[in-house]
């Protein structure tokens, strides 16, 4: 089989694919179908530095084109994830992405200061730009000038490198991508769900979509940032297959996240990482990886 | 898991059985597990759940009545056709040493416990409710358990809802031990734990709510319970079968 391994902040990967924030539990639960160990890194849901209900039900919406969400980030914090789970991923020889969101800037920094040093963690994934919080990522992620002190902030509170995930939602997504540049960011995350709202029988709620619908959207925001920033970015939104994967990886990613796909098929991810070797083996990808 | 249709059947309006025959083998499932069934349509994107009815081998029944877009396209598909699943998902019933065992099951809430009641019927007493006589056709498999029935409008069996049906028989029960099991609506559950609270029996129910995964990945199918340290439950991976106790109704 083909070698895609790819190095990600100085670190070497088995490969290029990952889950998507919040779509794959907490590691454990999808290994009774396939070993956690295949992934080039793991993806933690969001985390909080204090645990989080999040929603009532109904939190899931079909609508056909792909779903709705609005999970309302429930998590256990990250203390308790570190505590209960580093030890799993250590064991399985995965490096893990620490997905973190804030209500204030200053949980932000402090999500950073509890995961601390250690050498599991890849990176920090910092979730700017979820939809589903009325006071959350939503408003932080519109404003470059807030996105540069955010992302200065958590740089001067930790060595690990730091990623910026961001939504399409936002005026200009360069702009913002530009505004976590010059605030030291290591990487990019693009992209997050889209807000929606659907009607639920006379009511409303809000939610982030995904799916699917999302592929040119995300795919858009890669292929300009990847043109003007010069960090790695990694590739979600609509990720369904190797096809969609390699057209993130020649519009300029260096790594994908499947996430939505998952739950249509759960053995998506082995999936495309082997459909990936084979097609790199056979030379049908011109690409440095 | 690829599967191939035997049988698409109407039972009465909007309720049906689907049988299919699985390629491959499957465990032999405990009643209350589900499968989340991939349903071909331009408006269906994510997998709907279902229970399993019955289990022959690698021949398995659902049970299902037509609510929204999926399981209406489900209830046109025909023999022959394929269907992809995946299961057997969640935790079960768990089916002790009891003595003897109530089950109460309420409308399509019958899908839910026919598996249960083939595994532990000589020691079990059905109580199902349903609206109208009709309904009665969704338990005639179950008959040779002389099943204690009750309609809404009184048009079979004790007039009333299955809960009432069980306070007036309830008893003749008592001394034994006992553990009562449920599946059926939200309202039912409400009024079980008020008749059953005066007695204290253990109880498990099933649980329903949206699902996206049917694996425990995306936490949208929590439901709230009284555990302390996780009061979010995944009804699709800690459950669907949980307490009747520990469930926030
Ligand atoms: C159920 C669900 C939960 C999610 N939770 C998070 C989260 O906690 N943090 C985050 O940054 N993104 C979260 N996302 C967004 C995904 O990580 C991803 O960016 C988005 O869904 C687009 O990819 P996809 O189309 O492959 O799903 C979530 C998405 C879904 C569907
Ligand atoms: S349906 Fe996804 S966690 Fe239960």
């Amino acid at each position: 089989m083909g070698n895609i391994s790819v190095e990600l902040f100085g670190k070497k990967l088995r490969n290029p694919v990952m889950n998507a924030s919040g779509t794959l539990g907490y590691g454990k639960e999808i290994e009774r179908l396939w070993k956690i160990s295949l992934l080039g890194a793991f993806v933690t849901k969001g985390l909080s530095v204090r645990p989080h209900h999040g929603n009532p039900q109904p939190r899931i919406w079909d609508l056909g084109y792909g779903m709705l969400n609005s999970i309302g980030l429930q998590n256990i914090g990250i203390k308790r994830f570190m505590e209960e789970y580093s030890q799993f991923f250590r064991r399985r020889r995965t490096p893990i992405i620490v997905n973190i969101f804030g209500f204030t800037e200053e949980e932000y920094f402090e999500c950073a200061r509890v995961i601390g040093h250690t050498s599991v963690v890849l990176a920090i994934e910092v979730n700017l730009s979820c939809p589903n919080v009325k006071q959350g990522g939503i408003s932080f992620g519109k404003d470059p000038e807030v996105v540069r002190r955010i992302i200065r902030g958590i740089k001067s509170e930790t060595d690990i490198p730091v990623i910026a995930k961001l939504s399409q939602e936002v005026k200009d997504i360069v702009e913002v991508a530009q505004a976590a540049y010059e605030g030291g960011v290591d990487g990019l995350t693009l992209i997050n769900t889209i807000p929606g709202v659907v009607n639920d029988g006379g009511k409303f709620i809000r939610g982030g979509i995904s799916g699917p619908f999302l592929k040119s959207f995300a795919l858009k925001a890669v292929y300009e940032c990847a043109k003007r920033l010069p960090i790695p970015i990694i590739g979600a939104g609509g990720i369904m297959n190797a096809n969609d994967a390699l057209d993130f990886f020649l519009a300029g990613a260096k790594a994908v996240q499947i996430g939505t796909a998952t739950f249509v098929d759960p053995n998506t991810i082995p999936k495309v990482i082997k459909e990936l070797k084979r097609r790199y083996k056979e030379g049908r990808w011109k690409r440095d990886l | 898991m690829e599967s191939i249709i035997e049988k698409n059947e109407e039972i009465i309006e909007n309720h049906y059985i689907l049988n299919v025959r699985v390629k491959g083998r499957i465990p032999k499932i405990t009643p209350g597990q589900f499968f989340m069934v991939r349903i071909e349509d331009r408006e269906v994107f994510l997998r709907r759940p279902f229970t399993v009815y019955d289990q022959r081998g690698d021949l398995l029944s659902i049970m299902y009545k037509v609510r929204g877009r999926g399981t209406m396209v489900l209830s046109r598909m025909k023999k022959g056709q394929k269907l992809s699943i995946l299961g057997p998902l969640g935790r079960g019933f768990h089916i002790g040493k009891r003595d003897f065992y109530l089950v109460i099951a309420g409308g399509i809430g019958i899908a839910g416990v026919h598996l249960l009641m083939k595994r532990i019927g000589k020691k079990a007493k059905l109580f199902y409710g349903t609206s109208s006589s009709l309904g009665v056709s969704l338990v005639k498999d179950l008959m040779d358990y002389e099943p204690v029935i009750s309609t809404m409008d009184g048009s079979y069996g004790y007039r009333g809802d299955v809960v009432s049906s069980l306070r007036e028989k309830i008893d003749g029960f008592l001394g034994k031990d006992l553990e009562v099991f449920a599946c059926g609506p939200k309202e039912m559950y409400r009024s079980l734990k008020e008749l059953l609270s005066k007695y204290g029996f253990a109880c498990q129910i099933l649980w329903e709510e949206r699902m996206g995964c049917g694996m425990g990945l995306c936490f949208g199918c929590v439901v709230k319970t009284n555990d302390e340290s996780d009061p979010e439950k995944r009804v699709c991976f800690e459950g669907p079968a949980f307490s009747l106790w520990e469930i926030s109704l």
